[in-house]
C-alpha cells in the first residue's frame, strides 16, 4: 500500500512539475498585479511608488531594422534612449526582411503570438491582420490620444488595401534607383548614365561592358530578381497606370507585364546578368558589383549602407570607410521606355509603425506603446532614420548634409531631379500569385516557361486570393 | 503483499501517461490535422478558419502533376543512395582501416567525428565559400593548377553533386563510429585463430569483421535512409528555394518552400503526407532488403 502511495504521489510530483513549467509565464505576469494590489493597501508614497512600477512594461516589438539594414544602429540607439527614458524595457525581435520574416509576422498574428508593436509593410502583405482586426488604426488611437502621429502630414501615410483606414505610422521613404560603379564604366568607356536615359541606350552600354570583360548587371535573378521585375514592368506602364492589376493577361496591363518579363529575357540572352545568375544568391552578385566585377545595381535606398559598409575594412566602424573605394560608386535614373521617363521612380512610404490590438486592450501596455511609437516617429527621431529618403513629417527638417557620406550626397542630387514617385506594384501582388514570375524567373529567361504562360499564372492566382 | 507488487502494473500506466500525452499534443494531433489541411485551402501558417478545397482533393491532383514533386523524390531517392554508399561504405571502409592499426587509433576516431558536432547551417555557410564561383577555394584552386576560366559549381550540372558532397562529409563519422565500436565487439580470439590457421588479412576481414557486422550495417543503412528524408539544413543554406531552376529540391526544401515561402500552406501539408507515405514505404523496403541475422 506505501508503495502504492509513493508511486502516486511521484507521479502527481511529475505532472505538477510539468504544469509548473507550463505556467511559469502565468506566474511573472500576475506578479505585477499582486504588488499593485499590495501598495494600494499601503501609504500613499507606496502607492505611488507602486503605480510608478506598473507602468513600466516590457513591449514586444518586431521591426526590419536589423543586419545589413541601414538603420539597425539607428533603432538599437533609440530603443536604448527610449528605454532609459521610460524605464520600461523592449524585447526586439526584429529581422531582415525577407518572405520568411512576413510568413513569421502573419504567423504570430494568426497564432495569437503578435508583439505589440510592429514595424512592417502597409501593403497587401498587412491585409490578413488588418482584416482580423488584430491591429488598430490611427484614427482609433487619437480617439484616446489625440496627438498620436500629429506631426505627420496624414495625406502621406498610406491607407489600407482592406478597409481604406490608416493604420501604419510612417518613418523613412525608400526609393528605387541604379546604383553603378564608376570605375568599371570608365574601364568600358561608358558615361554615367543621365536623367534622359533610355532603354536602347542601356542595352548599347551593357554590350561595351561586356565586350571590356565585366559583367553589365550585378543581379541574382534566381534569387532576388524583384527589382528588375518592378522596373522592367513599369517601362511598359507608366506612372498613372502602374499600380493597375492586370484582368487578364490578354488586357493591356496583361501585355504590359509581358512585354516587361520578354525585356528580362532580352537582358538575359545577351549576357548581360553575371555567368551564375541562375545560381547565385543576392550577396553574390552584390559583391560582384562592390568588388569592381559589375556595373549597375538596381536596388533600394537601403543599399547605400549596404555600399558604404563594403568600403570600411570595419562594418561597424565608421572611421575605416575607404572613402577613394566609396567615390568609384554614384546612383543615378534606370533607363526609361515609352511613357516612363528615366527620372519616373518606384518610392514611398511601404512600411510603418502598428500598435497591435493586443497592446491597446491591455491597460498597462497601451500609454507605453503609444509613447513608444510616438518616441520613434516624432521630429527629432524620423530625420535619423529618413537621412537621404523622404518622410511624412508636417515640418521635416533642413537636411544636413555636412553629416552625410559621399553617396548618400549623391543620392540626395539623384532624388532632386526624379519626376515622379509611384509606389511597388508586387506590394499589391502579395503571396502565391508572384511565384510563377519570380521564383519562375529563371524558367521564364531560360524559355523553359512562356512570359504568357507565368504571367497569366500568376494573375489568375492573385484574382482567386 | 511480498512479491504482489511486482504483479501489480498499474502504476507504471500514471507514469507512461504524461509522456502518453505529450505524444499526443505534439505529435498525433498536428499530424491528423495536416491530413485535414492537405484538404482545405489556407493561406498562412495557423491560420484558424479555412475553406475546402473543391474538389477536395486538388492538391493531390497537383501533387501528381506538379513536376518539382517528382524531381524532389528523384533527388531524395538520389541522396538515399549516396547515404548508403557514400556515408556507411566510406563508413565502412575507414573503420576497416582504423581498427587494423594500433597506433593512432583515438586520434582517426576523433577526426572522422569531428564534422558532426559543426551545426548543418554552418557547414552549409563554410561550403558556400569553398564552391563560391567567384574565388571560391575550388575556383582558386583550379586556377592554381592552370584552369583558365571560373566553374559555377552551383549550375544545374554540377548542382547535385556540390549539394550532396558536404551532406555525405558531414555524417560519416557517424556511422564511423557506430561501425568501429561494432568491430570492437568482435572477440580478438576468433582474429588470432584465424591467423594461426593461415588466414591473411583481407580474409580475416571477409569472413571474420563484415558477417559478424552484418547487423550493424543494417542498423546503419536504415539509419541513413531515413535520415536522408529528414535532411534539410544544409542543402536549404546552400540551395535556397531549389536553386538552380528548382533542380536542387528535395522533398522537405520543397514542402518548406511551398508552406514558408509560396504562401501555399495547404500544398505544404500535402507534401508532408507524401513524406510520411515516403518514409513509410523506404522504411519497409530497407528493413525488407537489410533483415537483422539471428546468430
Amino acid at each position: 500500500m506505501k508503495r502504492r502511495v509513493l508511486s502516486l504521489i511521484l507521479a502527481s510530483a511529475m505532472v505538477l512539475s510539468l504544469a509548473a513549467c507550463g505556467s511559469k509565464d502565468t506566474g511573472s505576469a500576475s506578479e505585477p498585479a499582486a504588488k499593485t494590489e499590495s501598495a494600494d493597501s499601503g501609504a500613499s508614497g507606496e502607492e505611488a511608488k507602486a503605480e510608478e512600477s506598473a507602468k513600466q512594461v516590457e513591449l514586444n516589438v518586431t521591426t526590419t531594422f536589423a543586419g545589413e539594414d541601414t538603420n539597425a544602429q539607428n533603432f538599437k540607439n533609440a530603443v536604448d534612449a527610449w528605454c532609459e527614458k521610460t524605464g520600461n524595457t523592449v524585447a526586439d525581435a526584429s529581422a531582415t526582411s525577407d518572405e520568411t520574416f512576413k510568413t513569421r509576422v502573419i504567423t504570430d498574428f494568426e497564432t495569437g503570438s503578435e508583439p505589440d508593436v510592429l514595424f512592417f509593410f502597409n501593403g497587401a502583405d498587412a491585409n490578413s491582420f488588418i482584416e482580423a482586426g488584430k491591429v488598430v488604426s490611427i484614427d482609433d488611437i487619437r480617439a484616446e490620444y489625440p496627438d498620436y502621429a500629429g506631426n505627420m502630414n496624414d495625406d502621406l501615410i498610406t491607407a489600407s488595401l482592406v478597409d481604406g483606414k490608416k493604420y501604419a505610422v510612417p518613418v523613412n521613404g525608400f526609393w528605387e534607383a541604379m546604383f553603378v560603379n564608376t570605375e568599371v564604366l570608365e574601364a568600358a568607356g561608358v558615361a554615367v548614365p543621365g536623367a534622359n536615359y533610355t532603354w536602347d541606350q542601356f542595352k548599347e552600354d551593357c554590350q561595351k561592358i561586356k565586350d571590356a570583360g565585366y559583367a553589365p548587371i550585378a543581379c541574382a535573378l534566381g534569387n532576388i530578381p524583384h527589382y528588375w521585375w518592378e522596373f522592367a514592368i513599369f517601362n511598359h506602364t507608366s506612372p498613372s497606370t502602374h499600380l493597375n492589376i492586370p484582368e487578364s493577361v490578354d488586357s493591356d496591363q496583361g501585355a504590359a507585364w509581358v512585354a516587361g518579363m520578354e525585356d528580362i529575357k532580352e537582358l538575359y540572352e545577351a549576357g548581360f546578368f553575371p555567368e551564375n545568375t541562375l545560381s547565385a544568391t543576392d550577396d553574390e552578385t552584390f559583391a560582384m558589383f562592390t568588388e569592381g566585377k559589375a556595373a549597375f545595381l538596381i536596388d533600394g535606398s537601403w543599399k547605400v549602407g549596404g555600399i558604404v559598409n563594403a568600403c570600411q575594412s570595419d562594418p561597424e566602424d565608421a572611421s575605416t570607410l575607404d572613402t577613394e573605394k566609396l567615390a568609384n560608386f554614384d546612383v543615378t535614373y534606370i533607363p526609361g521606355q515609352g511613357d516612363r521617363k528615366a527620372t519616373d521612380l518606384i518610392g514611398g512610404l511601404s512600411m510603418g509603425y502598428y500598435i497591435t490590438a493586443k497592446a491597446w486592450e491591455d491597460p498597462d501596455k497601451r500609454a507605453a506603446a503609444v509613447d513608444f511609437v510616438t518616441y520613434m516617429t516624432s521630429d527629432e527621431i524620423v530625420p535619423v532614420f529618413a537621412q537621404h529618403t523622404a518622410s511624412a513629417l508636417k515640418n521635416a527638417p533642413e537636411v544636413d548634409e555636412s553629416t552625410f557620406n559621399p553617396l548618400q550626397v549623391k543620392a540626395m542630387a539623384m532624388m532632386s531631379g526624379v519626376t515622379s514617385l509611384t509606389g511597388a506594384v508586387q506590394d499589391i501582388f502579395q503571396g502565391d500569385c508572384r511565384v510563377s514570375t519570380f521564383d519562375g524567373m529563371p524558367e521564364i529567361v531560360t524559355g523553359r516557361v512562356s512570359a504568357v504562360d507565368a504571367v497569366a499564372e500568376g494573375i489568375e492566382a492573385y484574382h482567386a486570393q | 503483499m511480498g512479491a504482489s507488487i511486482y504483479k501489480n502494473k498499474k502504476p507504471l500506466f500514471v507514469f507512461l501517461l504524461p509522456a502518453f500525452l505529450f505524444m499526443i499534443v505534439y505529435l498525433y494531433y498536428p499530424f491528423f490535422k495536416n491530413i485535414i489541411n492537405s484538404f482545405q485551402h489556407i493561406k498562412n501558417l495557423g491560420q484558424i478558419t479555412a475553406t475546402w478545397n473543391d474538389p477536395w482533393y486538388t492538391n493531390y491532383v497537383e501533387l501528381v502533376q506538379d513536376p518539382v514533386v517528382w524531381t524532389s523524390i528523384k533527388n531524395t531517392l538520389v541522396m538515399m543512395l549516396v547515404t548508403i554508399v557514400g556515408q556507411v561504405g566510406i563508413a565502412l571502409v575507414l573503420a576497416l582501416l582504423v581498427d587494423n592499426i594500433h597506433a593512432g587509433a583515438k586520434f582517426f576516431r576523433t577526426v572522422y567525428f569531428f564534422p558532426i558536432v559543426i551545426s548543418a547551417t554552418a557547414l552549409g555557410l563554410l561550403f558556400n565559400l569553398i564552391f563560391l564561383y567567384d574565388k571560391g577555394m575550388l575556383n582558386q584552386f583550379l586556377e592554381a593548377l592552370g584552369k583558365t576560366g571560373l566553374t559555377d559549381w552551383k549550375d544545374e550540372s554540377h548542382a547535385l553533386f556540390t549539394m550532396m558532397l558536404p551532406v555525405m562529409w558531414q555524417y560519416v563519422g557517424f556511422y564511423f563510429v557506430i561501425l568501429i565500436t561494432g568491430l570492437n565487439n568482435i572477440s580478438e580470439e576468433l582474429y588470432e585463430s584465424a591467423s594461426i590457421d593461415g588466414a591473411t588479412r583481407f580474409q580475416r576481414v571477409r569472413y571474420i569483421s563484415l558477417p559478424l557486422l552484418h547487423n550493424v550495417i543494417c542498423t546503419c543503412v536504415v539509419l541513413a535512409v531515413t535520415g536522408a528524408l529528414k535532411v534539410f539544413d544544409l542543402p536549404w543554406t546552400m540551395f535556397p528555394k531549389g536553386m538552380p531552376l528548382k533542380s536542387t529540391f528535395l522533398t522537405g526544401t520543397y514542402m518548406y518552400y511551398q508552406t514558408m515561402e509560396a504562401k501555399n500552406v495547404d500544398y505544404g501539408a500535402t507534401l508532408a503526407i507524401m513524406l510520411v507515405l515516403l518514409g513509410v514505404l523506404t522504411s519497409k523496403v530497407v528493413n525488407a532488403v537489410f533483415k537483422e541475422k539471428d546468430y
